[in-house]
């Protein structure tokens, strides 16, 4: 059936198809873009009655030979804990060209990286070959260099160059790791459900180097701290859609990386740097969400909570424990979610007020009802409300936690605190309190806007009161993760 | 009728979103009725629960679970699938939550059809209303502490939205976010206590949880811990000392939420949340102790506060804060059936007193009792319930308050005669401020002539649900102690050895003597404040104006709040300064320095071995500052990723010459 590869070239074959096209035609252009992102969403939708909830291992395996020479194989498949991030992928994406609609200049070449960027995130979740995985990693860099530099803000080719040096630094980093695990394996081999029983021949030290090569290329991702530094800058000015994959989908390459790779098959890399990860962790909650509660600009705001909100996968994933996985794993797809429709909704006022300053606003909730219901719900959702999606996966990370590391979750805990204190800031100050008489004018919504954040609405409270759609998919695979390190 | 319980708090989360999706807005929009109609439902219900439990016709607890979600969990090295159920557990506690919060729910959403009758947002207030009654029922029938706390924090979120209802004006706003931030650092410990719950437990099932507990698997101090982090959501939520601060401010919602939300509900959630989880408490003496002496600061602290308030509304938010207190206390020594009888008979006569307020609010547009006086000519039913209301928090009997507040001090005096003697002032003073808001508001000859003028008694909308209260407020202490019926259906049943045993006070002393002092304390209410002119009490206010400034200042916890927030915003500011000023500069911007450096020393070394002339020799000294940013100005990108490769390089080395 080549479900997963169908999945993942479909924007290959349409950033092609577009490319041809001559860039006048900007409907057909939109059209073909639109229509690629959603063959590829409902492909992805067919893997769900398909796939075997009840079983850890590989599905959907697709396994060519590559460069028969060098044992590089391509080999794709899922598990419960790529399959959620997948389908992630195609759903966000798919919002982000509606939301991408509104985009104005260089259209053709807009669409043309945003498609490569889809297939380039989709094969990082589903490679199982890790010259294939590298391919596709590095594959989703360029795309979200030009996405950044050429529509983003004031500050674009800064902040693209910024993002491109600093993730490359350590992607660098992560194909030294990789060739060190295929010289080290016998037979040299880079597959990974190989490699990641391998790691008995390995020894500590050994795996410590490798996790660090892998932890850099990861952390950058997440982005964990000290290395987020590149993330505000990149939201800021980066356009609107593009926020949305880079926050929804983009950060969640570095969590997924840090559990396939640095976890599965670096256990005792990933034992020595566990007493580091925990206060990363940590870090990563308190500080992040004191970041963003300094900030003036709305996007910047909602990308510190990002630098917040992954901290709670980091904890999930730092308590080394089944519930805590499932929780950084439904935190991610939450994350996405959540921040996606945040990112939207800022762009959304944006657009008609051309500033994010918290305090040029006020009252709007009068002006703009529907607007400020969605954005209330999605801040609520980020903060933690229960009822909306944030609130099991969070909670999930911290119960996961807590047996191992009872004093960090603690801390932890008090995140929460903040992020509801910057969170009602922000509404506080745009939406309530006397109307502000410069935006008398200001429309409400209009149907484009919320064909791309509805659906996303509407999942957040799907999933905030029905969390069992997303965890029955992983569930097994959890289990058998967590029993990896007890052995 | 119990086997659909499940429908109680379905059925208004169902109107909630019906009327926020459909109907038109607008001040005259028919939506609140399908509200009306939903508590209807609920309140009937109820009342055939209650009905069927008191005539012992069925049996408590029941219990029903569905299965709501499964995640993984992982004991003893083995990680399995685990399956959160979500379900109902009604026992006598539950059944009389019940018909309080369908009861006055639905006297409170008949009242507001007058009293927000005309408000542009008239649909939207009775959709909340709807959800924070939906939220507020399932709190109480959970059999789930993971579902109550989703629950608490869901009513939280509608106290929020109903406290900043008039979100145009500035008031309510800040007292909205003051609420849910002060009640959400109250559920940080609850949060954690959840957490601790779990993985002492493997559940959140109460009936599960109390067999641990009953078996003795909790260690004492597990037990503690446990109960103080839930003690700290509940001194949250019901505005505990040292949380009750922001109970006064939610006052600036309409008068009908703080009747339903911040008098009779929502705030004894806490009370109710201690109360189900009881069995943890008893097995840790020293959080009981805690519960106790909360209750009895915050009972004493509010009730001085609410001596020398002037806005009616703050005078009942203090004493609702100070009747809390003695709920809270009377927990704390055993009285597991005086605190809930307390919950019930203070939920039927406060709801009745804020309502009654809003009456005379609706009738004069103004707070300040010292521009009312002498109304009780021109609204004769708000004076009369009212002041029925009065007599009942007053504690005289026959009212519903002398039966309650009997209870908890004779519980307390077992427990502790100092804490008796502290409650015992606290209820005098209960009287002096309470009747000193009737003398205030009613009596006298009017101090604002053009107000009262203007006043007129409420339509029977409003003046209705006051009569059925003020009924309430009198016979439903007597009906609930006839036969013991309360005792028999709230009752806990402590463990061989654990329950609380001390002193019995004197059964006549507490009949006639508190009655006596609290009478003396009405009649020293009457000198100071029953006249035209309060010159008296204006005296004393000059004699003793620290202590009247300290009052008015809340002792200055206002402060200790203020001082948090603008604590968290130094952080804050610091925390991005440090971001900015030094992550950003040393791991990006250092970075590129880093494999500048070695960049330099390998041309250093082309200098001086391969004997070719470096013409950036001179950038070492020139550049070394600006990093990244002068690298990517003068756009030298390709050097500087070949001195990543530099660097990779040196790190192949590291791994592989292991």
């Amino acid at each position: 059936m080549y479900l997963l590869s169908l999945i993942t070239f479909t924007p290959l074959i349409a950033a092609m198809i577009v490319l041809c096209l001559p860039k006048e035609k900007e409907k057909v252009i939109q059209i073909v873009s639109l229509a690629a992102g959603a063959v590829s969403f409902a492909f992805s939708l067919l893997l769900l009655p398909a796939f075997d909830k009840h079983t850890p291992a590989m599905q959907f395996i697709e396994r060519f030979p590559w460069i028969p020479s060098l044992d590089v194989n391509y080999i794709m498949g899922i598990d419960g804990l790529s399959l959620p991030l997948v389908i992630l992928t195609t759903f966000m994406t798919l919002l982000a060209l509606i939301g991408s609609l509104g985009i104005k200049e260089r259209i053709k070449e807009y669409f043309f990286w945003f498609l490569v960027l889809e297939t380039g995130m989709l094969g990082v979740f589903e490679a199982l070959d890790l010259v294939l995985f590298y391919f596709f990693w590095e594959l989703t860099l360029v795309p979200m260099y030009f996405l950044i530099g050429i529509w983003g803000g004031p500050k674009k080719e800064f902040a693209a160059i910024k993002f491109f040096l600093y993730t490359l630094s350590g992607s660098v980093f992560m194909l030294l790791a990789i060739l060190a695990l295929y010289f080290n394996s016998t037979p040299n081999t880079f597959d990974m459900m190989a490699l990641m029983n391998a790691h008995s021949l390995w020894s500590p030290r050994f795996q410590i180097l490798v996790f660090l090569g892998f932890y850099l290329a990861f952390a950058i991702k997440v982005p964990a701290f000290p290395f987020h530094t590149w993330l505000p800058l990149a939201h800021v000015e980066a356009p609107t859609a593009v926020s949305v994959i880079l926050a929804a989908v983009l950060l969640k390459m570095g969590v997924y990386g840090l559990l396939r790779i640095s976890y599965g098959m670096l256990p005792a890399g990933f034992e020595w740097f566990l007493p580091m990860l925990i206060v990363i962790a940590v870090v990563n909650i308190v500080y992040g969400a004191l970041c963003a509660m300094a900030q003036t600009d709305m996007k910047k705001m909602v990308a510190y909570s990002s630098v917040n909100h992954m901290g709670y996968c980091l904890l999930g994933v730092a308590g080394v424990s089944a519930t805590g996985f499932s929780g950084a794993v439904l935190q991610m797809v939450n994350h996405g979610i959540i921040t996606g429709s945040l990112f939207l909704l800022v762009g959304v006022i944006y657009d008609r007020a051309h500033t994010r300053d918290i305090s040029a606003f006020g009252g709007l909730a009068a002006r703009v009802p529907v607007y400020a219901a969605l954005m209330s719900l999605a801040c609520f959702a980020s903060l933690g409300l229960p009822g909306l999606a944030g609130f099991i996966s969070e909670f999930l990370c911290f119960l996961g936690a807590f047996p191992r590391w009872k004093v960090y979750t603690a801390i932890g805990v008090l995140g929460i605190l903040t992020t509801a204190a910057f969170f009602l800031r922000m509404i506080e100050k745009v939406f309530l309190g006397p109307m502000n008489n410069k935006w008398t004018g200001m429309s409400d919504m209009n149907a484009r806007e919320l064909a791309s954040v509805v659906p996303l609405t509407v999942v957040t409270v799907a999933l905030g009161f029905w969390p069992r759609w997303a965890l029955d998919f992983m569930n097994a695979t959890m289990i058998h993760m967590a029993g990896l390190f007890n052995k | 009728m119990l086997e659909h319980v499940y429908l109680i708090p379905l059925i208004p989360l169902a109107a909630s979103l019906l009327i926020i999706f459909l109907g038109s807005e607008g001040g005259h929009s028919r939506m609140p009725l399908l509200s009306i109609l939903a508590m209807a439902w609920c309140l009937a219900q109820a009342l055939g629960i209650f009905w069927q439990a008191a005539c012992g016709h069925v049996h408590l607890p029941y219990q029903a679970s569905w299965d709501w979600f499964s995640f993984p969990v992982d004991a003893g090295g083995k990680a399995f699938s685990y399956s959160m159920p979500i379900g109902v557990l009604i026992d006598g506690a539950a059944a009389v939550m019940l018909v309080v919060v369908t009861l006055v729910s639905s006297l409170v959403q008949i009242y507001s059809l007058s009293y927000m009758h005309g408000d542009p947002r008239f649909k939207r207030y009775y959709a909340f209303l709807s959800f924070f009654t939906a939220s507020m029922l399932g709190l109480v029938v959970s059999n789930n502490l993971l579902v109550t706390f989703a629950c608490w924090e869901l009513v939280g979120v509608s106290s929020y939205l109903l406290i900043g209802f008039w979100f145009e004006k500035p008031g309510p706003v800040y007292a909205s976010k003051k609420a849910f931030i002060t009640t959400k650092l109250g559920d940080c410990g609850l949060y954690l206590a959840l957490l601790f719950i779990f993985t002492k437990v493997g559940s959140f099932q109460i009936t599960q949880i109390q067999d641990f507990v009953s078996r003795g698997y909790l260690a004492p101090m597990a037990a503690t811990l446990i109960a103080l982090g839930l003690l700290a959501g509940a001194v949250g939520k019901s505005a505990q000392w040292p949380l009750f601060i922001w109970l006064p401010d939610a006052m600036e919602g309409p008068t009908p939420v703080s009747a339903l939300i911040h008098a009779a509900t929502m705030v004894a959630a806490g009370i109710y949340l201690v109360a189900k989880c009881y069995f943890i408490y008893v097995a840790s003496p020293l959080a009981m102790e805690t519960v106790a002496w909360v209750g009895l600061i915050t009972a004493l602290l509010a009730a001085t506060m609410a001596m020398v308030a002037y806005d009616i509304k703050r005078v009942l938010a203090f004493s609702t804060v100070s009747q809390l207190g003695f709920m809270m206390c009377a927990l704390g020594v055993g009285g597991y059936t005086a605190g809930l009888f307390h919950l019930t008979t203070h939920a039927f006569f406060k709801a009745l007193l804020f309502l009654g307020a809003g009456s005379v609010i609706h009738a004069v547009h103004s707070n300040d009792m010292r521009h009312m006086g002498g109304l009780s000519k021109k609204m004769p039913i708000t004076f009369v319930t009212m002041f029925i209301g009065t007599y009942a928090i007053a504690g005289l009997w026959p009212s519903a308050g002398f039966y309650s507040k009997e209870l908890i001090l004779e519980k307390v005096y077992g427990h502790s005669p100092l804490m008796f003697a502290i409650l015992l002032f606290a209820a005098l003073l209960t009287a002096f401020y309470m009747f000193r808001l009737i003398f205030l508001t009613f009596l006298g000859s009017p101090r604002d002539t053009v107000k009262h003028h203007h006043a007129d008694e409420s339509p029977a909308v409003m003046t209705g649900p006051l009569l059925l209260l003020a009924f309430l407020s009198i016979v439903s202490g007597y009906l609930l102690e006839r036969n013991h019926l309360f005792a028999h259906l709230v009752d806990y049943t402590f463990p061989e050895g654990m329950k609380p045993e001390g002193a019995h006070v004197n059964a006549l002393f507490l009949n006639y003597g508190v009655s006596a002092l609290v009478l003396g304390s009405i009649g020293l209410s009457w000198k100071l404040y029953g006249g035209q002119d309060f010159k008296l009490a204006e005296s004393l206010k000059q004699k003793l104006s620290w202590l009247f400034n300290a009052l008015e200042d809340r002792y200055g916890f206002d402060e200790i709040f203020l001082g948090l927030v603008s604590f968290s915003d130094k952080s804050a500011r610091l925390a991005f300064w440090f971001d900015t000023a030094v992550v950003d500069q040393i791991f990006v911007d250092g970075w590129g320095l880093l494999t500048k450096i070695i960049a330099e020393i390998s041309n250093l070394f082309d200098a001086m071995f391969i004997d070719r002339t470096v013409d950036g020799f001179g950038d070492l000294s020139v550049d070394v500052g600006s990093g990244l940013r002068s690298l990517i100005s003068r756009g030298q990108v390709q050097e500087y990723l070949m001195y990543i490769a530099i660097a990779v390089s040196l790190f192949a080395t590291l791994i592989l010459s292991r």
